[in-house]
């Protein structure tokens, strides 16, 4: 998630305005979805990619480790579609042990085409993720009038994921060099210390964020200046 | 400009004991003041009292010779005037973005947009944040967090600013460097309050230092007068 971020800051398309990378990945998105064809699906795939590894200049190992990883998650998805397991018997099945496995051409032309249009739509979602800060996207629903109280509390949430990050690897690091973590026992107890442990600063580091926001004359509304943006054509600075 | 603590007791919901037991301390714009006492001596209570966040049970708080007032206005007048930089960087940097969090307290006083972003602006050259005003706070090192921090507050233009153990959890390259904007602050004519355990850096560094015992001012004087640790 760190490395998600930092290549959201630091891609050479990450001052674009947000409007023009939301609405590309929503196209990009909705095109998947509804054209349900494999040839289309695999044209957004690289058009997403190459806009990625080559406009946004995100490394290409980077993008394809993220890509493989959802991809195994959605070839897992779609085994289900491409293959029938019954333990009734089946004559065009065979049999593998107790269970009749079946598959025919039909089944796996559509988890093909299913898997092509997940992975499209995947590649969609990487683009903005890769190329957007979460301020941006935060900025922009701010823009779109999205009401105030969710704006901040996304604000809020994002900057907590960081700090209780922080505050995670420490919890672990502490626990295991006390033999934390040594085998499945202790893992779980560990867990369990930490998982507590980290409500308890949460709550404790939200209860100092309050005072701290309320020494800089805050009355509820926190009001920040809007971010500024490039738009295409305009040298990116 | 003057702030003022006249026998000022604090104590925190829930507890019988005192934090502060009667302070009386003067503080004028342009000290460089040390801050120092062991820890629960009441250091970082008499700061959250400067700022208004405590309030005094006893005793008053007066800037320039007026009584503070704990309505919205008469807080934001004092919030204003003293500002305060909190130990851990982390604890203060809400926004993910360094430019919209130093934006926060300029906004908050009512100031235009274009005057805050002229305030941010001025803060980020004077704390050398220029080139991180788009860096999200957590891809900031500890020395950058806590500058950012410091400028957070100084957008808002204070003329007390209370630092809690700034210095503490910086390197010894980045110290001197906070080190640096303080002094600055303090010769452009802002109070500046360290609250520190560093007895070496209270020496070299404040005109005052002030030592904080059980929540009173045990001492106070010029550093490395002789009368100091007797």
């Amino acid at each position: 998630m760190r490395q998600i971020d930092a290549y959201a800051y630091s891609n050479r398309i990450s001052k674009l305005h947000p409007a023009y990378k939301v609405g590309a990945s929503l196209l990009a998105l909705v095109l998947c979805l509804t054209l349900n064809r494999p040839l289309a699906s695999l044209l957004i795939l690289a058009l997403m990619l190459g806009l990625t590894i080559f406009w946004a200049g995100v490394s290409w190992r980077f993008v394809l480790t993220l890509l493989l990883t959802e991809g195994s998650f959605l070839l897992a998805g779609v085994l289900g579609v491409a293959i029938s397991v019954s333990t009734m018997p089946d004559a065009g099945g065979a049999a593998l042990g107790p269970f009749w496995v079946r598959s025919d051409a039909a089944s796996v032309w559509l988890a093909l085409n299913l898997f092509l249009r997940a992975l499209g739509s995947v590649s969609a979602m990487n683009f903005l993720a890769l190329t957007t800060p979460i301020l941006d996207l935060i900025e922009l629903l701010r823009r779109l009038r999205v009401p105030e109280v969710l704006v901040e509390v996304m604000g809020l949430t994002y900057r907590f994921i960081f700090i209780l990050f922080d505050s995670l690897e420490r919890m672990t690091l502490a626990q295991e060099v006390r033999l934390g973590f040594g085998n499945w026992r202790s893992s779980l107890r560990s867990a369990a210390l930490i998982g507590t442990n980290l409500f308890i600063d949460a709550f404790r580091r939200s209860r100092i964020l309050e005072t701290a926001l309320q020494s800089r004359a805050w009355d509820g509304a926190l009001r920040v200046l809007p971010r500024k943006y490039n738009h295409p054509f305009q040298k990116c600075n | 400009m003057q702030l003022t603590f006249i026998d000022v007791h604090v104590r925190y919901p829930g507890l019988d004991i005192s934090a502060l037991n009667g302070v009386n301390l003067e503080i004028n714009t342009g000290e460089r003041v040390a801050l120092v006492g062991r820890n629960g001596s009441g250091k970082s209570t008499l700061m959250l009292t400067a700022n208004g966040i405590l309030r005094p049970h006893q005793g008053a708080l007066l800037l320039d010779g007026r009584p503070v007032r704990y309505d919205r206005s008469g807080l934001r007048e004092l919030r204003r005037n003293v500002g305060v930089v909190f130990q851990n960087p982390d604890d203060q940097l809400f926004s993910a973005s360094v430019y919209q969090d130093i934006s926060l307290g300029p906004l908050n006083l009512g100031l235009t947009q274009a005057e805050a972003h002229r305030r941010v602006q001025e803060v980020a050259e004077f704390c050398g944040l220029q080139e991180l005003l788009d860096r999200p706070t957590h891809a900031l090192s500890g020395g950058e967090k806590t500058r950012a921090a410091l400028a957070g507050v100084l957008a808002m233009s204070p003329r007390f600013l209370f630092a809690d153990e700034v210095t503490n959890s910086l390197d010894p390259w980045m110290r001197p460097q906070v080190l640096e904007i303080l002094d600055r602050l303090a010769d452009s004519g802002c109070a500046v309050i360290l609250a520190t355990h560093d007895w070496a850096l209270a020496s070299a560094w404040a005109q005052r230092v002030i030592w904080l015992e059980g929540g009173s001012v045990f001492r106070q004087g010029k550093p490395g007068a002789s009368s100091w640790l007797t």
